[in-house]
């Protein structure tokens, strides 16, 4: 299916998130070197590059786990650069990371419980759950199996599930289609535009430039810790340098 | 054969045989109490705490103090003023220990948490060090001795086996706490958390989990269950040094390994199987090996376990093949 949001429009969104010259270390590895973007309302955006480019660094620091040594994030108009991850979360930042990182010796619902732990209202618990179980009906099958045991696809879309519990207001996904068979990187890929057009700005994270491109709004190439292409997601997919790069293609 | 042995003085004398059991059973209990600390600990930080049998043993002595001092129960005081002693005795020791558990974790573990295996688990030998200090500058190197509080009369026998009020009073005591726990971690809000940080801190941090109060919560819970043994141990021996907790948590600690570090359960499990060897090993009459084996004994079946089952009775087999 891959249908495209491309049409809507993208300059009118507000502001959902917003990296601003951020700079983030490990020990002493400087690994994003000012890195400038921002995710609007109703957008997918996505972050391609290379292994090591620093996709994953760049959400670790917008989720708490590596805070920014430099620059700012805000979300929602909040400075959020030093926040600790529980409280990113209670504010509306959920994530599906990469490799999954289920609680492999609790149960699929365990799991989508836990994607729902800061919130408050518990009574619209039971819609959410029905709502993940809609979109995968696979994980309802499969709702008392330890999560370690389910099969690479099933564990994506719990991660996807759990990620959706929390009812956020900007999605995360960390190489959602790392792993799987061509067969689920699609299926996968549907349910994200599916969770977009249900109102969730999704932030996403591919190393699958093409499926990524096909489905993004807007798209930021990431080389080496800094920005080196951004655009429109249907300018990026035509770009020479991002085709022969990142699309393989010549 | 140990199957044989034990059917063996069952069959000679089965009256002798139950009582030693009880003694086994109780003894087991407060290892249990102090197994499940190291457990809960190691299952949520992979740090063995060293510190633990310390916690234990100043919060044996800091109830043995307020039945002596603030109560001052003896064995000639109505039953109505134990129980209120013995209970208030309880709380003070269960608060005491859980604070003094997290402070080690907030102050010795917390920084290194990051930090390479070893460092945290010299500091946790240092932590006990430090503990063991405290002890003796506070009570002194002699033992703290109470009077026997809980009669050892029988309260009722079946068949000639007697159970007496002191062995009853400490398993009694115990379940409800094993009980309470289990349910803690497997069905509460907070127990979750636990077990999801246990399994992944990273992701449970990104479900919005604290994960630094989780596991102050964890030193807490492992603390307080800590100082409940140290508690029903200055009840059942009437007597307390500050020494106390090294080699009783070295005990508790084969009895979690045994059991399978990590494993509720199995802590549980582990320390039973431990009382029971020590108290057959010491209070049966045909061919036992006597007491000077017991620790030869205990240690020779922790070493059995690691070599040929190193997860423990009921540990899972983990890729790290720990």
């Amino acid at each position: 299916m891959s249908t495209t949001a491309t049409d809507r429009g993208t300059d009118s969104g507000t502001v959902v998130l917003e990296l601003n010259d951020v700079h983030t270390y490990y020990g002493a590895i400087h690994a994003l070197k000012g890195v400038t973007l921002d995710v609007r309302a109703g957008e997918i955006v996505t972050l391609i590059g290379a292994n090591g480019a620093g996709k994953s660094t760049t959400l670790r620091s917008i989720n708490g786990l590596n805070h920014a040594r430099k620059g700012a994030i805000r979300f929602s108009g909040r400075d959020i650069t030093g926040a600790a991850p529980h409280s990113i979360v209670k504010m509306g930042i959920a994530q599906s990371p990469e490799g999954r990182r289920l609680f492999p010796r609790m149960s699929v619902y365990e799991n989508l419980e836990m994607g729902a732990f800061q919130r408050k209202d518990r009574s619209n618990f039971k819609g959410d759950l029905d709502r993940v179980f809609q979109l995968f009906p696979r994980l309802a099958e499969r709702r008392q199996q330890k999560a370690g045991t389910l099969s690479g696809g099933e564990q994506q879309m719990c991660a996807i599930g759990r990620a959706l519990m929390a009812r956020p207001k900007l999605l995360l996904l960390d190489e959602p289609s790392m792993g799987l068979a061509p067969i689920f990187v699609e299926k996968i890929f549907e349910i994200i535009v599916e969770i977009n057009q249900q109102g969730t700005p999704v932030l996403l994270v591919e190393q699958n430039a093409l499926m990524a491109l096909d489905v993004a709004n807007r798209g930021y190439v990431l080389e080496t810790g800094r920005i080196a292409l951004q655009g429109e997601a249907k300018d990026l997919r035509q770009n020479e340098r991002v085709r022969q790069t990142y699309l393989g293609e010549t | 054969m140990l199957a044989l042995w034990l059917l063996i003085n069952l069959v000679k004398d089965p009256t002798e045989f139950f009582s030693v059991a009880v003694i086994g059973l109780t003894n087991g209990s407060v290892y249990a109490l102090i197994a499940l600390g190291y457990t809960l600990v190691y299952g949520i930080l992979q740090l063995i705490n060293f510190a633990h049998g310390d916690v234990f043993s100043l919060g044996g002595l800091l109830s043995a103090t307020v039945i002596l001092d603030a109560f001052d129960l003896t064995a000639a005081s109505s039953a109505v003023a134990i129980v209120i002693g013995v209970a208030v005795s309880l709380l003070i020791a269960v608060a005491f220990s859980s604070a003094l558990n997290t402070t080690v974790e907030l102050v010795g573990y917390r920084r290194l948490r990051n930090a390479p295996r070893l460092a945290p688990l010299i500091t946790a030998v240092g932590m006990s060090f430090i503990l063991q200090n405290v002890g003796l500058y506070f009570w002194g190197p002699n033992y703290t001795s109470t009077d026997n509080l809980i009669p050892n009369s029988a309260a009722f026998s079946i068949g000639g086996v007697d159970f007496q009020w002191d062995n009853l009073v400490v398993i009694l005591l115990t379940m409800p706490l094993l009980l309470a726990l289990t349910w803690l971690v497997t069905s509460t809000r907070q127990g979750k958390a636990m077990r999801a940080t246990s399994q992944d801190p990273e992701a449970a941090a990104m479900m919005g989990i604290n994960v630094n109060r989780t596991i102050s919560f964890t030193f807490a819970l492992a603390g307080g269950l800590a100082g409940a043994a140290g508690l029903l141990y200055v009840l059942q021996f009437t007597t307390i040094r500050f020494d106390q907790g090294f080699q009783l948590g070295l005990i508790a600690f084969t009895a979690a390994v045994l059991g399978g570090i990590g494993n509720l359960a199995g802590a549980v499990l582990g320390a039973v199987i431990i009382g029971l060897i020590e108290a057959f090993n010491e209070g049966l009459e045909w061919h036992a090996a006597g007491s000077d084996w017991t620790r030869s004994i205990v240690f020779g079946l922790l070493i059995a376990i690691l070599v040929f089952r190193p997860e423990g009775l009921l540990g899972e087999r983990t890729p790290e093949g720990a």
